[in-house]
């Protein structure tokens, strides 16, 4: 349907906001799953951990064939984005003569959705927050912090460590940059560093076309592409919505919708070369999010920085994976 | 009256204090309020509605009205709003230009003549619109402050606030929720002043309808999931004294500043905050609920 041009409404028709309309909170039922370990990996779509954990896996009976499917859908669930190299703006002014850092990417398969609520919810399912191993040490003590709104571990926004059941296929929010980086380690993946995520959005692949994309599609706005405040929905969006704005390879919604967490930490200078720093550790969010005000602010070299703890309404995380050896 | 404050070509009354103006008068000699918006009123044939907003100082009023006029002018919710005269731009392209690269908006100074006006007819479509003028100055949060402490040191506050339909007064959510007291100690005596400003019969309550803006609400995301009840337990004597005595009070949660960091050298005394994104939440929402009450 095409985008009214002259009146900003707050839900557009096939669209289902998910902050700006209160609705009453209906929990997400609780996925049957499987006692196997193995079956449940696959059920959990962590992908990773199976092809990681061949050694773990080895002698279980469906070992081989899991192991394909695994392969299989990780090929689905998951975009290559060829080598390439970035320039990283390390000023908080982007103008000409503005300090930049170069940087080379190796290739690597980054997800084609944002991590939905309904995938979240597995890690949840699998007391992802009791599980050590997963959470750097110095941040067990905040912990007990991470938990929704009734008190249970979990996104900031969820009930009773369930989602909304209307929500499954949207972008989880309220999880800060530890929990966004926990669930990667669950599910055998990890958040990608800043740099790989702007190769994804610019595109700069090294040819001598020198391609260096303003969004993924190319240089232009369009607010079918992508969910940012001047498209006037208010909330965001289910995680496969806007396809027209995917990057070649097919990876949706890096601009606009939600913020995405990055494993990089935010540096910067001002004009007079003084750092820009946060009261805690900044990690460096990308892409905008459905309430990104200037849409300059939603392209794909912008880079924004957000406290390491903070769990916001606007801010999820896709994840990323080295190619696997064949 | 009003036709005779905006109609008289000889004498023209400023719209705020009324005090008679020679005609080529640019601001008012008294009070320093643009005479534009006399000339304004007057072609347009009435007196526009006024809304004040007023907070204490940094709690972020220029930002809000700023942008507030921005989203009103991109049409959003529905909303139209035409700027009446090139002046009524300039608060929102300040702002807009500032924080468009992560800086915020200089201080609004405390000199009368250096406040920026606003004059804009806003309407909101569907169920009858009606075109309302809407005038909104912004104000120094220094200069509420010394008229809120010491009445009639900023005469044109206390004229403002008499002829308002209805107020937004802004509270920062972030220090509230850090434990200050300053906060809710401000908006009590600011509730306190407009109270003693609308005498009313004994027991009476006033009726100005009156929306608390918890400002810098992204601090403390619970502000956004229940405005009221965060009122109620960060600011709880601003919360009883608007239970007491204000009959129209409605509480809502705010925020423009997406994540906010700060540019320091090491021994430098000077901090800048650096507002790394923009992302706009609840701005208009309380506009709305008083453009409904007014």
């Amino acid at each position: 349907m095409p985008m009214n041009l002259f009146t900003r409404k707050k839900e557009a028709s096939g669209s289902s906001p998910a902050v700006m309309k209160k609705r009453p909170f209906v929990p997400a039922e609780r996925p049957k799953l499987s006692n196997d370990p193995l079956v449940r990996a696959m059920q959990a779509r962590r992908f990773g951990a199976i092809l990681k954990g061949r050694a773990k896996w080895v002698d279980h009976p469906d070992f081989k064939k899991t192991y394909d499917a695994a392969q299989d859908l990780l090929d689905a669930y998951f975009a290559m984005t060829p080598e390439g190299y970035v320039s990283i703006v390390m000023s908080i002014f982007d103008e000409p003569g503005a300090p930049e850092r170069d940087v080379e990417t190796e290739p690597f398969l980054l997800a084609r959705y944002a991590v939905t609520n309904a995938d979240y919810q597995y890690f949840v399912d699998d007391d992802g927050y009791d599980n050590l191993e997963l959470w750097p040490e110095d941040i067990w003590p905040h912990l007990i912090d991470f938990k929704d709104i009734t008190e249970e571990p979990g996104p900031r926004l969820w009930e009773k460590g369930r989602h909304h059941r209307d929500l499954a296929d949207h972008p989880v929010v309220g999880v800060c940059y530890y929990e966004a980086a926990a669930y990667a380690k669950w599910a055998g993946y990890r958040l990608p560093t800043e740099a790989e995520w702007q190769m994804a959005a610019t595109w700069r692949i090294r040819s001598s076309a020198h391609v260096n994309r303003r969004y993924p599609w190319g240089d232009a706005l369009d607010s079918k592409f992508c969910n940012i405040w001047a498209a006037g929905l208010g909330g965001a969006m289910p995680v496969n919505a806007c396809p027209g704005g995917a990057a070649p390879n097919g990876v949706l919604q890096l601009i606009g919708n939600t913020w995405e967490w990055t494993d990089s930490d935010f540096e910067a200078v001002d004009r007079d070369g003084r750092p820009v720093m946060g009261d805690t550790l900044l990690k460096v969010i990308r892409g905008g999010a459905f309430d990104t005000y200037f849409p300059w602010q939603a392209v794909s070299n912008f880079r924004s920085g957000m406290g390491a703890v903070a769990r916001r309404h606007n801010v999820g995380f896709r994840c990323a994976i080295d190619i696997p050896e064949s | 009256m009003a036709k005779n404050l905006i109609n008289n070509p000889k004498r023209a009354a400023c719209l705020i204090c009324e005090t008679p103006n020679p005609p080529d008068a640019v601001l008012c000699t008294e009070c320093s309020a643009p005479m534009a918006l006399v000339y304004e009123a007057r072609a347009q044939e009435h007196e526009p509605q006024m809304v004040s907003i007023l907070g204490d100082s940094n709690v972020g009023k220029t930002v809000y009205l700023g942008f507030l006029l921005d989203m009103l002018s991109q049409r959003a919710n529905d909303f139209e709003a035409v700027p009446r005269g090139a002046y009524s731009v300039d608060l929102q392209q300040t702002v807009v230009s500032h924080m468009a690269y992560r800086m915020f908006p200089p201080k609004t100074p405390m000199e009368l003549d250096e406040w920026k006006w606003t004059y804009y007819q806003v309407c909101k479509r569907g169920g009858g619109a009606k075109w309302i003028d809407l005038l909104m100055p912004d104000m120094a949060g220094e200069a509420i402050a010394a008229e809120v402490a010491s009445p009639s040191t900023f005469r044109i506050i206390q004229n403002l606030l008499h002829k308002s339909s209805g107020l937004l007064l802004l509270v920062d959510a972030a220090l509230a929720a850090n434990g200050s007291s300053q906060p809710d100690f401000f908006a009590l005596k600011m509730m306190s002043y407009i109270d003693t400003l609308f005498v009313c019969k004994r027991g009476a309550k006033i009726g100005m309808p009156i929306a608390v803006v918890l400002t810098k609400a992204d601090y403390c995301p619970e502000c956004f999931d229940d405005p009221a009840r965060f009122a109620e337990a960060n600011l709880n004597r601003l919360w009883n004294l608007c239970e007491t005595r204000f009959s129209r009070v409605g509480f809502f949660a705010a925020s423009v500043v997406g994540s906010l960091a700060y540019a320091t050298a090491g021994g430098d005394d000077v901090v800048t905050p650096v507002p790394l994104h923009t992302a706009l939440r609840g701005v208009l929402e309380p506009f709305e609920w008083l453009v409904d009450q007014v």
